[in-house]
């Protein structure tokens, strides 16, 4: 077998299993659960084997020809695509997994399995696509497959305004993303990527539009400002799906988009710095928010906008110039903004994904509480009590565990290249080690403070073994012996600091993550109230403003002013053209209808009549006997 | 033999069946000839599309001629499908037979003179999209458009009379229009016949003249508009959709309403194109009109059935943009616009009127809660929801895309306005989807289920819907299996179009 017919099959059985599921499945839950793990599995092994096999293809089929547009399907499977493809896999696999136990009891188990399978497939589609326009499809899927998990318990209101806000918000940025393809379609003459690539390396001109355009995609998809807010709402979803969509990867679809774009903004580099001013500006703004969250998977969304955050400054910094072997007179430029932005999203993957699993097997064990400030002394429970602690400690950055490398990565190509923005993911570190350290203490230590908490068992090993295969990816990942076989010639992008800048960015990091850690944990007790609010209630409510601002703003412009607007047009429709014109078109019509006022009976049907009589008349007159 | 025959068969068949059941047959009879009715002419359609050859160029395939009586005034039955035919004609089969079979089941009062009505208006619609005659292709379009306002009128719901009237004024105007632009394109020709073959070949050598082409596109234009809802001639649609039992609803707004710009496309652009370009600017804006300030329009709508109607003139918008493109591919746009379109708002209107049987209301403020209720139900709507706002995966997105790609060569604004509706038609239709089946169940739900309690989606709503969606999928997966046929016969024809109009361009 050829490497493209595996390729097939890891994309191909996600859908088979969607296919199999709604067409015969869906009352037997079981079956479900059966086939979309296996198709999760078929993903994880064949795909794994793929991307550590070494082997790299492309391949191109026309799946649509009008005229002298062609749209086309095709595999690129590269070194990024392989890193992402086993991300998916290995994150898609646990997730799976975990659902057995978690979805265990859930009367519409075989709907959340389809909708998990038909998700994977999607997002494989995206990691494989060879151009935009395909791209595009598949992002579409994505946020179907999303819209409908989130709209999984969808009796409950909430559910159903997240679900809708969510596809809405990603239809704005994809309005953008698609007048984007456009634009590079008819302004380079391709849409294939590595084409795009030959283009411009053969010095083709690219408008700083059409970059621009396409980032509002990832805008969209990746929940940055000023589209952010649909993903903290997108939490009304089960947790597993928390995990593996709103966390490690199709969020993270947005930062993959930019690295296969990455020509487009080296030939048109003003777009870079609106991605990096982007990114920033929601990393810092998402760690304001995390601190005044009570319900854990909020505080765990707005991490996650946070690091996307993160990524997106990594890739708008850019590229960088380094020494080149022994002597440092030789140097090249690398893509080190890609290089950093792909370093920090596989580790975000494996310590996001498993934070979300541990917030799941928490929430289960407490019985669907959600509320931070009613848990506590949830040590109890070993296996998630340790595994969460390990990605705590890896999201805060603590030397040694994946977080640690891939946050080095990215602080080191901002002091290089953008000091303002150093300093600001600084503050933003600060603030990740606060708010992690403050949800994990209410969590885990102190005295249970409700009766969900004191009641809490440890959940079974389908849940459990998933939180402990990511721990270890989260310790492991940020090493390059296990990231350089997943990202191959990625790794090499990844930018490492050397000398004195070593030094200022190691210190940085440490200081950062021990002023924040000690901070929240000396100023959060274990009660049942939030310390910030009752001591600095001007400090909370401000925040809790920032946080609310961008909901109140998108909710009065649609309710005061595109409702308004739109019910303006409505009456303007039903007044002038209804009513008038129709009158006025009535009135004429009317004066035809003078003479003909004896014929007409003034039924409908009489019309019937007329056109027989006419046709009668014509053959008539062809006939020749008139 | 029978084959040679087939597309007279797929239109004299449900016509034969109705002058039967209006004979006076009994009822059982008339229901199982009924399914004759419907079904033949769904199977030839799948039969000409499974068989179609390829590298046909300019010309028809199952080409027949039938001597009518008419020879005198150069028209003949001339029956044959092309490339931009055949999606249309497969559109009707499929969508004819949908509508049929939900009629069936409905239960409507006087349910034999209903299936009647329906199955002329079918056999017009195979008719119109199998003539090669202009002249006939207009006859069956009237034949199909007069059961319609019968069926608004007898069998439709609130305002039925108004709307019925209101649809007779405006599509009788429209139908005048055009006529009169058809005859002059009739009177001006040396081909001295309807022909669409001879009025082809007879412009390669004496095109009309500009004056002829510009009066005459004009003319087109506005009457086919008004037949396609053209904004703002398309008051007529949401009010005679409103009232229309759905079975009607369904086939007009699928099939019928796509005979304006089916004939934009197959007659007007390719016989008048300088006509096209003088009014193209003029077209532009008036669809822009169609998606956006209805599009608007759409979102204020409380209205289930409402919603669906303004949404289905939004997206007319679309295939009058690829229209105005005058090219290959904005034609190949349209087309394919017009068929996704014809499914999943046939698809809409039938769930819709299966929604109204179990909540007893179009109110969406009324609504809530119903997946509970009806998850089937739900999961076909969701997905007829996802053609309308098109999804990929879904025939739909293939029209827009392809039209898109068209509108930013042509002009990048028009394509700024014609891709923000795509946010417009998602919250219009998320909306109305999340206020039917979502949430908790709303009071008036909760009351009207203990007088009788909601059933699901049963099988005999579930096959013609069934048979739509698929239809969706199939087109949505592999565009290419009509698309190939369609873009053989537009590469054929089109390419004269734009180098005509660049010849011109340069001058």
């Amino acid at each position: 077998m050829e490497p493209y017919h595996f390729a097939i099959v890891v994309l191909l059985a996600p859908l088979v299993s969607a296919a199999l599921i709604a067409l015969m499945s869906r009352k037997r839950g079981g079956v479900a659960t059966v086939i979309s793990v296996l198709a999760a599995a078929v993903v994880a092994v064949v795909g794994l084997k793929l991307t550590l096999g070494g082997e790299r293809f492309a391949l191109n089929a026309s799946w649509l020809d009008v005229g002298s547009f062609t749209l086309s399907i095709g595999f690129l499977f590269d070194d990024l695509s392989g890193l992402m493809l086993a991300v998916v896999g290995l994150v898609g696999l646990a997730v799976h997994v975990f659902s057995i136990g978690y979805m265990h009891d859930d009367a519409a188990k075989a709907r959340y399995f389809g909708g998990l399978s038909l998700f994977m497939f999607s997002m494989l589609g995206i990691v494989f696509a060879n151009n935009l326009f395909m791209i595009f499809i598949f992002w579409e899927l994505v946020g179907f497959s999303s819209y409908v998990l989130i709209d999984h318990y969808h009796e409950r209101q909430s559910a159903a305004e997240a679900s809708k806000k969510a596809f809405i918000s990603n239809r704005v940025g994809d309005v953008g993303f698609m007048l984007g393809i456009l634009w590079c379609y008819w302004s380079l003459g391709t849409v294939n990527l590595a084409e795009i690539s030959s283009a411009v390396e053969g010095g083709s001109a690219v408008a700083t539009g059409i970059p621009l355009l396409l980032f509002c995609g990832a805008v969209g998809k990746s929940a940055q400002i000023p589209l952010q807010v649909w993903l903290p709402d997108a939490m009304e979803g089960p947790t597993p799906v928390s995990a593996l969509i709103h966390a490690a990867t199709m969020v993270a679809a947005g930062i993959f988009m930019l690295c296969r774009i990455e020509p487009l903004f080296v030939a048109a580099p003003q777009a870079l710095s609106v991605v990096m001013w982007v990114g920033t500006i929601t990393a810092l703004y998402a760690a304001f928010c995390a601190i005044v969250q009570n319900d854990i998977k909020k505080v765990l969304a707005y991490s996650t906008l946070s690091q996307l955050g993160y990524m997106v400054a990594a890739f708008g910094l850019g590229s960088l110039r380094v020494a080149h072997g022994e002597d440092s007179v030789h140097s090249v430029v690398i893509a080190a903004g890609a290089g950093a932005a792909m370093f920090h999203l596989t580790t975000h993957a494996f310590f996001k994904a498993l934070l979300f699993l541990g917030s799941g097997s928490v929430i289960h064990a407490c019985h669907h509480e959600q509320n931070i400030f009613r848990m506590g002394g949830l040590r109890k429970l070993p296996v998630t009590f340790y595994t969460f602690t390990l990605a705590v400690l890896a999201i805060i950055g603590v030397p040694g565990l994946a977080g640690f490398f891939s946050k080095d990565a990215i602080l080191y190509l901002a002091l290089a290249n953008n000091k303002a923005v150093f300093v600001i993911l600084a503050i933003t570190a600060v603030l990740t080690a606060f708010y992690m350290i403050r949800m994990w203490k209410l969590v885990f230590l102190g005295e249970p403070r409700s009766d969900e908490a004191r009641h809490a068992h440890e959940s079974g090993p389908s849940m459990t073994v998933p939180l402990v295969v990511l721990a270890i990816l989260a310790v492991i990942g940020g090493y390059g012996v296990v990231y350089g076989k997943l990202a191959g010639d990625y790794l090499a992008l990844v930018p490492h600091a050397h000398g004195r800048e070593h030094i200022v960015v190691l210190v940085t990091s440490v200081a950062v993550l021990l002023v924040g850690a000690l901070a929240a944990y000396r100023y959060y007790p274990s009660v049942d109230r939030d310390a910030l609010a009752a001591r600095s209630p001007g400090v909370f409510a401000s925040l809790k403003l920032l946080n609310e601002s961008f909901d109140g703003i998108y909710g009065y412009y649609i309710q005061k002013v595109q409702q308004r607007f739109a019910m303006l047009l409505n009456f303007l429709e039903q007044i002038f053209l209804s009513g008038l014109a129709v009158r006025g078109l009535a009135w004429v019509v009317g004066l035809f209808g003078m003479g003909a006022r004896a014929l007409h009976v003034g039924a409908v049907s009489a019309y019937a009549y007329w056109f027989l009589i006419g046709l009668v008349f014509l053959w008539v007159f062809a006939g020749g006997w008139f | 033999m029978m084959l040679d025959h087939m597309l007279l068969l797929a239109i004299g068949v449900p016509l034969a069946v109705a002058a039967l059941i209006f004979s006076g047959m009994p009822k059982r009879h008339s229901v199982k000839l009924a399914y004759l009715g419907f079904g033949l002419p769904a199977l030839i359609a799948l039969y000409a599309w499974v068989s179609f050859p390829g590298n046909l160029g300019d010309r028809y395939a199952f080409l027949a001629s039938y001597d009518t009586g008419l020879s005198a005034l150069g028209i003949k039955l001339t029956l044959g499908l092309n490339g931009i035919s055949l999606p249309m004609f497969v559109l009707a089969g499929v969508v004819g037979l949908a509508a049929g079979l939900y009629a069936i089941q409905s239960g409507a009062e006087r349910l034999k003179i209903y299936l009647a009505l329906l199955l002329v208006m079918h056999s017009g619609l195979m008719g119109m999209f199998a003539s090669v005659d202009v002249f006939f292709l207009y006859f069956f379009h009237e034949l199909a458009l007069i059961p319609t306002f019968i069926m608004v009128g007898i069998w439709g719901g609130r305002d039925r009379n108004y709307a019925a009237m209101k649809m007779t004024i405006y599509l009788t105007l429209g139908a005048m229009l055009s006529l009169i632009g058809l005859i002059a394109v009739y009177v001006q020709s040396d081909a001295g016949g309807f022909s669409l073959i001879e009025l082809r070949q007879t412009i390669q050598t004496a095109p009309f003249s500009a004056t002829v082409q510009k009066y005459g596109f004009g003319l087109l234009m506005f009457g086919f508009g008004i037949l396609v809802s053209l904004w703002p001639f398309h008051t007529w649609a949401p009010l005679g959709y409103g009232a229309a039992p759905s079975s009607a609803a369904m086939l007009h707004a699928g099939v019928l309403k796509k005979f304006g710009l089916y004939g934009l496309i197959q007659v007007a652009l390719p016989l008048l194109p300088l006509g096209a370009m003088h009014w193209s600017g003029w077209l532009t804006v008036l669809a822009l009109g169609n998606i956006l300030v209805v599009g608007f329009v759409t979102m204020a709508q409380r209205d289930l059935k409402q919603v669906i109607s303004y949404g289905s003139v939004m997206h007319m918008g679309y295939a009058f943009l690829g229209v105005a493109c005058v090219s290959t591919i904005g034609a190949g746009g349209a087309i394919l616009m017009m068929l996704a379109h014809g499914l999943s708002v046939a698809l809409s209107f039938l769930l819709a009127t299966s929604i109204h049987h179990r909540t007893q209301t179009f109110d969406l403020n009324e609504m809530g809660g119903l997946a509970q209720k009806a998850p089937v139900l739900a999961a076909y709507f969701v997905a007829a929801t996802m053609a309308t706002i098109g999804l990929p995966g879904m025939a739909n997105f293939w029209g827009e895309l392809t039209i898109f790609v068209a509108v930013w060569k042509f002009s990048p604004w028009a394509a700024v306005g014609a891709v923000s509706g795509v946010l417009i038609t998602a919250i219009f239709a998320l909306r109305a989807t999340a206020k039917v089946f979502f949430g908790p169940q709303s009071d008036a739900l909760a009351k009207s289920s203990t007088f009788v309690p909601i059933v699901d989606l049963r099988w005999s709503e579930r096959v013609p819907a069934l048979i739509l969606l698929a239809m969706l999928l199939l087109v949505g997966f592999w565009p290419k299996s009509l698309s190939t046929h369609l873009n053989g016969t537009l590469e054929a024809i089109y390419p004269a179009v734009e180098s005509q109009l660049a010849a011109v361009a340069q001058k």
